[in-house]
């Protein structure tokens, strides 16, 4: 029998694909990409300022306003009590420690890998970041309850000769979180200066003042480009390591413990996942909405990148699966008394219901739709993919933190968490994360268009046999 | 004595850029007398110019080194001030003295890093320097300083190349 190849169909379709889909194969003078980013900064709908308003009374009254009601009553209007002492707010911090971390996986390994299609989306993914650590912050603050004893957290030697003790992963904590936000806050700084002087040349009056303030004199020589870079790399490099560190001390909060549940070895790896999990289904979402809303970027995230990004969100999903089940054998294995309650409790309980809409938001959902292709491609349908593995993500935490905190060694002080301001509270950093991102997208270009040139330069199309292929050079 | 002037001379694109860096070394003019100025990063190896040194990879390495100093006294040195005993673990612990090193010594580097751009590119400058504004649309500019005597042969030569513009350097504020 004589075997014949046959073209597949995919494989006709692919062969037809027009090049110029991609945006590294669609290249446009740079000033017209400037004036592109430039304008859809400075156009602003009567919608956004309806939003921002409402965000910003939002903000006024649940974040603001609830927190000096907090502290003006104390802790006693939070739901936080015996024995779950860490709620929502405990809750909020992983959150969105965990989605801060995306902001760096998406820059920074994929810049280390030389992924190309993170060119046009970084500056999206690093704001994410640094305004994802603000809530996280804000949020250990609230759980603080005397916020304004905050400093004593500060290594210094105070007047009760006193010092935070070292051994503590709470201080670890401190030291890791404040490092990780210094590190990515200049992280995202710096690829920022040249568009920044992108857009001193092109802007009058005040914002003329704010970006020749914050361009510090940056004009593209060669000494300023080879010190940029340098900086750079190193920064691509050694902040991966920092973002891995600071998920995994968050989880020693919880693994250091000898608690039924927390106790685990693999809860570094697992922390880190699921921050990446539910950060990069964020980064998706954060692109959906600036595309859709903001002027002329629908040039630069095209259904390439929501492809990407829908890989990736797989790929995650998968790692934390993979993640999740090893700990629960684990655990289940184990035969420890209180662990095999907490883990039926997490089924069975009263709370049972979000044990298994985590596993449907983070497992079921991704894995039934981010095979496909068209569903990856479709910026609305990942945008719904997103925010579900986001909430799944979120009740994670929740079960994590106040659930598995209901079960412990001693049955007598057992008692279901019910919250109370903190729900106020949520809404607030929620709405104060989306209000700030909104601002910073009409003072920012969130664009890096000197990225993206130096992309579209290095990319071109190659003959091979009788297919064309896309080329990247190594222009580094 | 001629006097000596300073030019900016654009390009649209890379390839007369070179041209024209071969032309001014021909011309007598020397690598220190000219800048590359542009809206993305162009290796030395694409323009043929010489390696820029850069200081930031030392302060880095400084910077870490300074960081773990610090780590060091807060981990080994603090627990032997103000003595704090946690459960059965040594006064200086391993794992956690590594955990307050990796951070502090990250933290240095990090911070060393960002501020060795500053200290090697000389910013924050507001001072009126020699730019124009085509730069940031993609141009690339060569900035020269030549003899007086000098000006007619190497413009009518730039231009040849395919200089779109060559104009006295003027110093204006960003």
């Amino acid at each position: 029998m004589v075997a014949t190849a046959k073209p597949l169909e995919h494989t006709l379709l692919e062969e037809h694909e027009d090049p110029r889909q991609h945006l590294m194969l669609d290249p446009k003078p740079r000033g017209e990409m400037n004036a592109m980013v430039m304008d859809s900064m400075h156009t602003t709908s009567w919608k956004f300022w309806v939003v921002a308003i409402l965000l910003g009374l939002v903000v006024l009254l649940c974040l603001f306003g609830a927190w000096g009601y907090l502290i003006a009553e104390g802790l006693g209007v939070a739901g936080v009590n015996r024995p779950s002492y860490w709620g929502i707010f405990l809750v909020n911090t992983v959150f969105w420690i965990g989605i801060s971390h995306a902001g760096t996986f998406v820059s920074a390994l994929l810049r280390v890998f030389k992924a190309e299609f993170r060119r046009p989306f970084t500056r999206a993914a690093e704001l994410m970041t640094t305004f994802g650590l603000i809530q996280a912050g804000l949020s250990i603050f609230m759980h603080m309850g005397r916020v304004w004893l905050s400093y004593w957290l500060m290594p210094y030697p105070n007047e009760r000769s006193l010092w935070p003790n070292f051994h503590s992963p709470l201080s670890w904590d401190f030291l890791a979180i404040n490092t990780y936000l210094l590190a990515s806050t200049m992280y995202l700084f710096l690829p920022l200066i040249p568009d920044l002087a992108m857009a001193r040349d092109r802007s009058k009056g005040w914002r003329k003042v704010f970006y020749r303030l914050l361009a510090l004199g940056f004009r593209g020589t060669e000494g300023e480009w080879t010190h940029l870079r340098t900086a750079m790399n190193i920064f691509a490099f050694a902040i991966i390591p920092v973002m891995f560190s600071v998920h995994t001390i968050v989880s020693w909060d919880f693994a250091a413990a000898t608690r039924p549940g927390w106790s685990s070895t693999i809860f570094g790896p697992y922390f880190v996942v699921g921050a990446l999990q539910s950060g990069i289904a964020a980064v998706a979402m954060v692109l959906v909405v600036i595309r859709a809303t903001m002027k002329n970027m629908k040039y630069f995230l095209r259904p390439e990148h929501f492809d990407a990004m829908g890989k990736l969100m797989l790929i995650v999903s998968m790692t934390w699966s993979y993640f999740f089940f090893n700990d629960y054998m684990v655990q289940w294995y184990g035969g420890d008394k209180f662990t095999q309650m907490l883990l039926e409790f997490h089924e069975k309980g009263p709370m049972g219901w979000m044990w298994f809409a985590m596993l449907i938001c983070n497992v079921a959902v991704p894995f039934l739709t981010l095979w496909n292709k068209k569903i990856r491609r479709t910026p609305g349908l990942l945008f719904t993919i997103g925010l579900i593995i986001n909430i799944g993500m979120w009740f994670e935490r929740y079960i994590i933190i106040p659930i598995s905190l209901t079960i412990n060694r001693m049955p007598f002080t057992w008692k279901l968490y019910k919250p109370g301001i903190e729900i106020l509270l949520s809404i607030g950093t929620l709405s104060f994360f989306i209000l700030i991102y909104m601002i910073a997208s009409r003072l920012i270009p969130l664009v890096p268009v000197w990225e993206v040139q130096e992309g579209q330069m290095a990319h071109g199309l190659r003959k091979v046999g009788k297919a064309v292929v896309k080329t990247v050079s190594d222009l580094e | 004595m001629s006097e000596i002037k300073t030019l900016l001379a654009l390009f649209a694109d890379i390839d007369p850029a070179v041209q024209a860096i071969d032309q001014l070394r021909e011309q007598g003019v020397s690598d220190e007398q000219m800048t590359v100025i542009s809206g993305i990063p162009l290796t030395e190896a694409m323009l043929g110019r010489p390696r820029v040194w850069s200081n930031v990879p030392r302060l880095a390495l400084g910077g870490a080194v300074a960081g773990m100093l610090i780590g060091i006294f807060l981990a080994v040195v603090v627990p032997n001030l103000y003595p704090i005993q946690v459960g059965r673990q040594a006064l200086i612990a391993g794992a956690p003295t590594v955990v307050v090193l990796f951070e502090m010594t990250m933290l240095g580097m990090l911070v060393s890093t960002f501020l060795g751009v500053f200290l090697d590119s000389h910013f924050p400058s507001y001072r009126p320097k020699e730019y124009i504004e085509e730069i940031s649309d993609g141009k690339i500019a060569i900035l020269f300083s030549i003899p007086d005597e000098k000006e007619t042969v190497i413009t009518s030569a730039l231009n040849g190349i395919g200089a779109q513009s060559i104009t006295p350097a003027e110093r204006r504020q960003l």
